[in-house]
């Protein structure tokens, strides 16, 4: 067995990485003196997948948006019942979760790992799918798609991603919607896990104190997949870089308005180190014109504008990055207005170099404290793993990022012509 | 990873002078050092939105800080520091909380002395505000009025908690637990620069203060901190009424509030007449967690997964108060089949319907949940912070310990102490 460590010895933190003969990459990444142990096995394979071509096939096939959530449901449901019960009985906690572009599973114990862990390969590589139980599954999706419904921060933002896109599958709900889940059936079901749940397209990440070369031996004996299989062609729609609307409206029972907007992102690299130092130099640029120290942040603030709700972040995948912030605003266009006064007044005064500089190292900082959490650094370490990224590279970016780097972003991703808004308002 | 690892959850009193107790958990387990600093009331309509108020406008800027972007500069300076506060409720206490954590200093090229510079900027921002004519400066105090009533207002957006703490703030309206922690907006508007100030005095001479300092911090930088907090000028500490946990209920309450939602709520609130000090509620966790406290338990295999009702359900003690709460979303026309299937998980648990599984999958998820704390700095701290309040000294092995001997008749026993008291809805218009 063929075990690669890397030792990040500014930070204290080491990796051990293995490749089975399927192609599954395997990462340990041990915690000393941690009582949890969190084991993710994940797939490249999200929500915005519903369109593709199956390997040594030739015609597209198109599935029902909600899919691959709905799959991750139906994977807990093993010939003798449900997994998690055997989870249960355990004591640890299993969970998946679907994002746009990974599907993953994860349990979390405090003890027997192994055995959890043998749970864990075991359930995710053997489906056994019902028609009966996809029948059933419909009224808890139809369940979680209601309670979404009524969620105003998340219609907020599938809003804005409705305003940033016209075709692009992000801007679809995850679990998709009650009409779009009625037609999925056992048989789409299998097609999606065979064409996806290949050992090639997945990794299997373990955050704890664990035994590497033990994690390891138990991933060779257990999967018995011995060849990798050819790439999966993943169809995207065209998208054009205009914004698809430039404001979207919804009314829901909030107290008072409720706003996201932000700049859809285009020109961008969406693999490896090009496309991390993107995002490392849009968030700070969005501290350094937003952020708590900011001028701007601090005048909304007084004027009553924005509140303690107001967060931005910047988002980046294969097919679409977009930077997005919001809260609660009794004048949600009125900050918008400043928004833009504000940008174009940085563009004709330029970026501070000092405050680039306090801001990079305060996000670095702030880089190092999510590696006290076990569950932080396996959901992270997944989230940029399919885009080529290992999540300690993060540490390397904040000392290779240059300012003059910053400043050709800064006039890149902030064109007033590609700023959406989404705004809720109540009813 | 040459550093030994210290073993979990070394607390200890440090010091206790003037109503002030500092403790420390020392760990080098994690990547930054903390400190929280706890103020306690209890709750009453005379205090809480003054104790909301507070924090809020402290926050706001202190002698040398004087704003937001003051702060938030030397947060950055000091390698990304974090800082917040704000107010919560355990049981009938009202908790004022001042959080600072930041990374150790051999992340932040070795000399850093973040520790000393992090606790004066908490002091700073606590014991020295930003003041006019002697009271706090009044476009601060106007301006943090507005948006805490805006806090309050804001509850109707999040459904899931809002179903939750509504159900239990009617059935205790006429008890102190019934007030929200972030206040009420009548009392609000009371409230200007000199009576907020009034009211600061109060707090900072008067509330018992529980300091935490987490991480790997040496006796030095201990001493700086309490010499420092040893200059706070405090008159005499109050002493915090004891909760009463026990009420019977003569009639179940029903109440339906309408709004424009997709999904319905349906929670339910219960008197479990335990008391938190005594030994009969390790009972009541190994109860709670065998009727709703997880993927094992009879509300989520028996409303989600057998009936297919609710994606969520679940059910929640109120540890302080002597609570329990069971709430699920489920579709607004099934609300009679949902409660009778959770009336029949009630039944279940009183009769002792209980199978192998669900009793030792409750018990293995309680023992998985307590050693899962010691992960997290802030779970820790939280961890103690409780242990003060019900007035136990137990540590996280002792409560594993002490839930692993309850039996199935201890649940059954427990079981009949429960009363439901209120039953509230929340539907569409």
């Amino acid at each position: 067995m063929d075990i690669k460590t890397i030792e990040y010895k500014n930070i204290d933190e080491v990796m051990h990485t293995y490749e089975h003969k399927s192609g599954l990459k395997c990462f340990v990444i041990p915690k000393k003196g941690y009582s949890k142990k969190f084991a993710t096995f994940a797939t490249h394979y999200g929500s915005i997948n519903n369109e593709f071509i199956v390997p040594e096939e030739t015609d597209v096939t198109r599935v029902p948006d909600g899919i691959a959530h709905f799959l991750e449901h139906k994977l807990f449901e093993q010939k003798d019942g449900s997994v998690m019960d055997k989870f249960s009985q355990l004591g640890s906690n299993p969970n998946a979760y679907t994002s746009f572009a990974q599907t993953a599973y994860l349990f979390s114990c405090t003890d027997k790992f192994e055995d959890n862990f043998s749970l864990l390969l075991d359930f995710v590589q053997n489906p056994y799918i019902t028609e009966e139980s996809v029948e059933k599954e419909k009224g808890i999706i139809g369940q979680e798609i209601r309670m979404y419904d009524d969620n105003a921060n998340w219609r907020v933002f599938f809003n804005l991603l409705d305003a940033f896109y016209e075709k692009n599958p992000v801007k679809i709900d995850i679990a998709g919607s009650i009409e779009s889940i009625s037609k999925i059936n056992k048989d789409i079901l299998y097609k999606c896990y065979n064409t996806f749940y290949h050992p090639s397209n997945m990794i299997i990440v373990v955050v704890g104190d664990v035994d590497a070369a033990k994690v390891f031996e138990q991933i060779e004996k257990t999967i018995t997949v011995s060849a990798s299989k050819p790439e999966i062609k993943r169809i995207f729609p065209d998208e054009s870089d205009k914004l698809n609307k430039s404001y979207v409206e919804q009314n829901l029972a909030v107290s008072m308005p409720l706003f996201q907007m932000g700049y859809k992102d285009v020109g961008f690299a969406s693999k490896g180190m090009d496309c991390l130092m993107r995002e490392t130099a849009v968030k700070i640029l969005l501290d350094m014109i937003m952020g708590k120290s900011s001028k701007l942040y601090n005048e909304l603030y007084n004027e009553g504008l924005i509140n303690n709700s107001f967060e931005f972040d910047y988002s980046i995948e294969e097919n679409y990055a977009y930077s997005a912030f919001g809260g609660e605003s009794k004048d949600p266009l009125k900050v918008k207005e400043r928004l833009l006064e504000e940008i174009s007044s940085l563009r004709d005064k330029g970026l501070s170099m000092e405050t680039y500089e306090r801001i990079r190292r305060a996000n670095k900082g702030r880089l190092v404290k999510q590696l006290n959490s076990v569950e932080r650094i396996s959901h992270n370490f997944v989230s940029v793993y399919f885009k080529e990224i290992n999540l300690f590279d993060y540490m390397e970016v904040y000392d290779k990022i240059t300012f003059e780097y910053v400043n050709k972003v800064f006039e890149e991703h902030f064109s007033a012509d590609r700023l959406a808004m989404s705004v809720i308002k109540p009813t | 990873m040459t550093n030994t690892v210290l073993s979990e959850n070394q607390i200890s009193e440090i010091a206790s002078f003037n109503g002030i107790k500092v403790y420390q958990i020392k760990t080098n387990k994690f990547k930054t050092n903390s400190i929280n600093i706890f103020f306690h009331d209890n709750l009453s309509r005379e205090n809480a939105s003054k104790n909301a108020l507070l924090p809020a406008v402290l926050r706001r800027g202190s002698v040398n800080f004087p704003t937001i972007q003051d702060i938030s500069l030397y947060l950055e300076e000091l390698y990304g520091a974090a800082f917040d506060c704000g107010v919560t409720k355990k049981g009938e206490n009202q908790i004022v909380q001042f959080y600072l954590d930041f990374i150790s200093d051999k992340y932040a090229n070795g000399k850093a002395d973040l520790t000393n510079k992090a606790f004066d900027l908490l002091f700073e921002i606590i014991t020295q505000p930003v003041t006019e004519n002697g009271v706090f400066k009044k476009e601060y105090m106007e301006q943090e009025a507005k948006k805490l009533k805006e806090l309050i207002e804001s509850r109707v957006n999040d459904k899931v908690q809002y179903g939750v703490d509504k159900c239990l703030e009617v059935m205790c309206e006429n008890e102190p637990f019934g007030i929200f922690d972030y206040g009420n907006i009548e009392d609000i508007n009371k409230i200007d620069a000199a009576n907020l100030h009034d009211h600061y005095k109060y707090f900072l001479e008067t509330l018992p203060v529980y300091v935490f300092i987490s991480g790997d911090i040496v006796d030095e930088q201990i001493n700086y901190i309490v010499d420092k907090l040893k200059k706070i000028n405090r008159g005499n500490i109050k002493t915090l009424p004891q909760v009463s946990v026990e009420k019977h209920v003569s009639e179940v309450r029903e109440v339906t509030e309408h709004m424009n939602v997709n999904q319905a709520k349906l929670s339910i609130g219960f008197r479990t007449n335990t008391d938190p000090k005594s030994e009969e509620y390790y009972k009541l966790m190994v109860y709670n967690s065998i009727l709703g406290g997880g993927l094992h338990s009879k509300l989520f295999q028996n409303v989600r997964e057998k009936n297919a009702m609710a994606y969520y359900v679940f059910s929640r003690l109120e540890k302080f108060k002597g609570l329990m709460v069971i709430s699920g979303g489920i579709e607004i026309s099934n609300k009679d089949k949902a409660y009778d299937v959770i009336m029949k998980q009630l039944e279940d648990m009183k009769n002792g319907v209980i199978s192998d599984y669900e009793f030792e999958a409750s018990i293995k998820s309680i023992e998985t949940g307590i050693n899962s704390l010691k992960d997290s700095q802030l779970q820790v701290v939280d961890f103690n912070l409780s242990q003060i309040i019900a007035g136990t000294q137990d540590s996280p092995d002792d409560i594993i310990e002490k839930v692993k001997k309850v039996t199935r008749q201890d649940v059954i026993d427990v079981a009949k102490k429960i009363e439901m008291d209120t039953v509230y809805f929340l539907t569409s218009k």
